[in-house]
């Protein structure tokens, strides 16, 4: 209350005082309205944009749909275009990513939030959920480093690259989040039903068997789906790892094995490599990319907004009611704790290992020299220009992202009714959840040759906004939820406008939520790759500041990282390669950092205002 | 009756605490009055070296009914609390508890303790599922029996607490249409259903509306004689109207931060 209080100068009551005339107030009511308006519109420019880009090029020359889904020749030189071998690769790896990663995601949940006490639980959830943020890049780096040598070892597969590589680097990246989205949901299950169900006498496991995870199952469910979206729309990590090979398909049922041990290739992928380049921007080549990017978004849309609508859904299924556990109980209880704490080894060997690697083998990051002078070609110099460019990158899509995703958050949370705010929100979970492979497709199409800009830094800090503003809006749309319901009532009762209203008690009220969205969304923004590769950024020969728009590349610390991958037999570059994911990372980290500190502000503002 | 579980006696070696056949005695043969079920000698709860509650001294003797009051901040619910072990984090207890005439060794993970004396919180908490599966909610982990003698217990369970005239018809409800006050009565029965050796309600009507807590307050009255309840109220008429006698719990002494101010 005190909040509205503290600012009365900006929220006049209009019986008091009406110093502006009438159509001044109204001018500035429409200002803060069509403001937060245009962050809706952007919302659904973005989807119009990637639906236009891909219907247009579906339009532009004739796809097979039955090729497409049930042939698994790609071979554009005789115009035969199957996509089987690649929808068939994207179900493995994430099926293998889900099979290793769910049990252990869950497991590890658990073990935080009902195992665990909250001394200890509070920074290990907060590092796995710095964990979560960590570029893409930096996990394809580990996976060519670590998880390639090791496949080859295990399955005699010349240099690594498979289905399977693909599968475990997904299910470590997509761990984190499963853990992180889990524990929420566990958390967010009342104490007082623990309690009820301990006072009959239960063990832990029982309690939580069947009074917590009853509860927390939907919101459990959304995280597995949510990792299973990352995991359907990673691009570069999956690249790097699975040796991009056309046309495979196990040839028998019990060829399913030992096809996991060869390289193969995914839907992101295939867009990720070089052939929409090759493709131009018309004909049946180019139409056959963008079926497969609609059968991608079909794909993971899907899974987002199922995953969306899961953690919303309220009722809870009943417990199962399962007789004839009556035996056994402590030692099952126990051996349920030994194992679920067993489970949280992982993210924690995962969390010490990330940061022992990165230290290890990064250490060129160490020295001031790398950050502050220019790279020499791939293997000497430092990283300056690269640091910048990002940064450059991340600025101008924050300045972007920032009014859009604030507008839309108002707007959702404040002015739609029940209904459209949910489908408002679900279509900015599915922006949100977009392969940026996809992003920076259309971007590329759009600025870079509809436009005529070639590569820009301003495309693609412009391809990143979408990365962007479904955090901030979703975020702020939350905050706003969460506003006690006495604070809007006598805003309203003292006469207010809803122009009036956002501006003296909903923006003083969320502003802290909304910039920890916008950190959230930047950090996130900050390792993408795959939307800059084709927009934006070069290797090497680009100033280090551009000077215009048209034909500006920056370099950029995701796509550098990933070029000097490629190279991976030069010592030397891979050194590079560290060096700047460690930097990278630390970036990355910068961004969580503030963006935590933000929230712990903004839950101080929380016990206060309540 | 069945044994309650193999995880009790298993446990016998650990934690002394009750084993089943007592449990079933204490409820069948309410003649043996006299009988003590819970002894509570000097117990404290402390918040590192700040006392918060007592030290409290008590019987509750079988088939009694005994109110715990004081005024709000003294620690009623805490007391409650420490004797079946779910002391939320940083307090802890200390002093003497008996239960039906073995001490209580705390901290080792006991269940057969909380399923000997059993706590009804003061909110009713209803979980997902029918109302079937609700008054089962304990007892289906605790006892192994065939499907109609749990549903003979829970029918027996849900006469005592007062509702089964109101739910007998629809078991297979979901337990969410029931009012307030059929939630709290069916949190009794579901804690009834385990033959508990002592009840220890929490504040049993105050999260209700008037009409309610009557009869919910009919149903506590109701087992006066063949239960024995230790009740906290803030309200010196219902333990008058409830108790057949009454223990006091003060707020500490001034110097001391009250259990409101942690």
């Amino acid at each position: 209350m005190g909040l509205i209080l503290e600012r009365p100068a900006r929220a006049p009551g209009p019986a008091v005082s009406r110093p502006s005339s009438g159509s001044g107030r109204g001018s500035r009511a429409r200002w803060v309205w069509s403001w937060a308006y245009s962050g809706i519109l952007s919302v659904l420019l973005t989807l119009a944009v990637l639906l236009g880009y891909l219907v247009t090029g579906i339009a532009s020359g004739t796809v097979d749909w039955t090729a497409l889904l049930t042939s698994s020749t790609w071979s554009p030189g005789n115009l035969a275009f199957g996509g089987l071998a690649m929808i068939y690769g994207s179900a493995v790896v994430c099926v293998l990513a889900l099979a290793l990663a769910v049990p252990v995601g869950w497991a590890a949940a658990v073990a935080l939030s009902e195992y665990l006490p909250p001394r200890l639980a509070k920074p290990l959830r907060l590092s796995i959920e710095l964990l979560a943020a960590v570029p893409s890049i930096v996990y394809g780096l580990i996976g060519i480093m670590v998880i390639r040598p090791f496949v080859a070892d295990l399955g005699d597969v010349p240099g690594g690259d498979s289905l399977l590589a693909a599968g475990i680097v997904l299910a470590v990246m997509i761990t984190p989040t499963i853990v992180a989205v889990s524990v929420d949901a566990l958390a967010s299950v009342p104490g007082r039903y623990r309690e009820a169900a301990y006072s009959l006498g239960l063990t832990r496991r029982e309690v939580i068997r069947s009074a917590v995870l009853p509860q927390a199952r939907p919101g459990m469910r959304a995280g597995v789906l949510l990792g299973l979206a990352r995991a359907l729309g990673e691009a570069i990590a999956v690249f790097m790892v699975i040796g991009r090979a056309d046309g495979r398909l196990p040839e028998s049922a019990g060829d399913v094995f030992s096809s996991l041990v060869r390289p193969g290739q995914t839907l992101t992928t295939k867009l990720a490599g070089p052939e929409p380049m090759l493709a131009g921007t018309s004909g049946p080549y180019f139409a056959a990319l963008c079926g497969l990017g609609i059968i991608l978004l079909v794909l993971v849309a899907v899974a987002t907004v199922w995953g969306t609508r899961g953690s919303t859904g309220r009722a809870a299924r009943a417990p199962r009611a399962r007789r004839s556990s009556a035996w056994l109980r402590t030692p099952k209880d126990r051996l349920t704790t030994v194992v679920r704490l067993g489970a949280l080894l992982l993210p924690g060997a995962l969390l010490v290992g990330m940061l022992g690697i990165l230290l290890a083998r990064g250490g060129a990051a160490l020295n001031p020299v790398f950050w502050f002078s220019a790279s020499e070609g791939a293997s000497g110099g430092g990283i300056r220009d690269q640091i910048l460019g990002t940064l450059l990158l991340l600025a101008t899509a924050a300045l972007i992202a920032l009014p859009l995703g604030y507008g839309a958050g108002i707007v959702i949370g404040t002015r739609a009714s029940a209904r459209t705010a949910r489908v408002l929100e679900t279509l900015t979970v599915a922006v949100g959840g977009t392969p940026t492979i996809l992003l920076g497709l259309a971007g590329y199409v759009l600025f870079c040759t509809t436009m005529g800009w070639g590569r820009s830094w301003l495309a693609g800090a412009v391809v990143l906004v979408p990365v962007v503003v479904p955090v901030v809006a979703l975020t702020t749309a939350g905050r706003i939820r969460s506003m006690p319901g006495e604070i809007t009532e006598a805003a309203l009762a003292l006469g207010l406008t809803s122009s009036q209203y956002v501006r003296s008690v909903v923006i003083p009220y969320t502003w802290p939520a909304t910039l920890t969205g916008l950190l959230l969304g930047l950090a996130r923004a900050a390792g993408e790759t795959a939307p800059l590769i084709f927009t934006a950024t070069v290797f090497f020969g680009a100033p280090a500041l551009p000077t215009g728009i048209v034909n500006a590349p920056v370099q950029a610390l995701p796509t550098h990282i990933f070029t000097l991958s490629q190279d991976s037999g030069a010592p030397e570059a891979i050194a590079q390669a560290w060096g700047s994911a460690l930097v990278l990372v630390l970036i990355t980290a910068g961004l969580l950092s503030l963006a935590v500190l933000l929230r712990n502000r903004f839950e101080g503002a929380r016990r206060w205002t309540t | 009756m069945d044994d309650v579980t193999t995880g009790v006696t298993t446990l016998d070696d650990t934690i002394d605490t009750v084993d089943s056949v007592d449990t079933v005695d204490s409820v069948d043969s309410v003649d043996s009055v006299d009988k003590t079920v819970i002894a509570v000698r000097d117990l404290q709860i402390l918040s590192g070296t700040k006392r918060l509650v007592g030290p409290v001294t008590f019987e509750l003797s079988a088939g009694s009914t005994t109110g715990l009051c004081g005024p709000s901040g003294a620690g009623k619910s805490t007391v409650l609390r420490a004797l079946v072990d779910l002391l939320p984090h940083g307090l802890r207890r200390q002093g003497e508890v008996e239960v039906l005439g073995r001490p209580v060794r705390y901290g080792k993970g006991d269940s057969g303790l909380r399923s000997t004396v059993v706590l009804v919180p003061q909110t009713p908490v209803v979980f997902g599922g029918s109302i079937l599966d609700n008054a089962l909610f304990g007892l289906r982990h605790l006892v192994r029996a065939s499907r109609t003698e749990m549903h003979d217990r829970v029918e027996q369970a849900l006469r005592e607490a007062g509702l089964w005239s109101e739910v007998s018809h629809r078991l297979d409800t979901p337990a969410q249409t029931l009012s307030n006050g059929q939630r709290q009565r069916l949190c009794l029965a579901r804690a009834l259903a385990l033959e508990p050796a002592a009840l220890l309600l929490d504040e049993p009507t105050s999260a209700l509306d008037e009409r309610s807590r009557d009869t919910v307050e009919e149903s506590v009255a109701a087992l006066r004689g063949n239960r024995t309840v230790l009740l906290v109220s803030h309200d010196p008429a219902q333990v008058e109207r409830l108790c057949d006698r009454t223990i006091r719990v003060d707020l500490p002494t001034a110097t001391e931060p009250s259990l409101a101010a942690v």
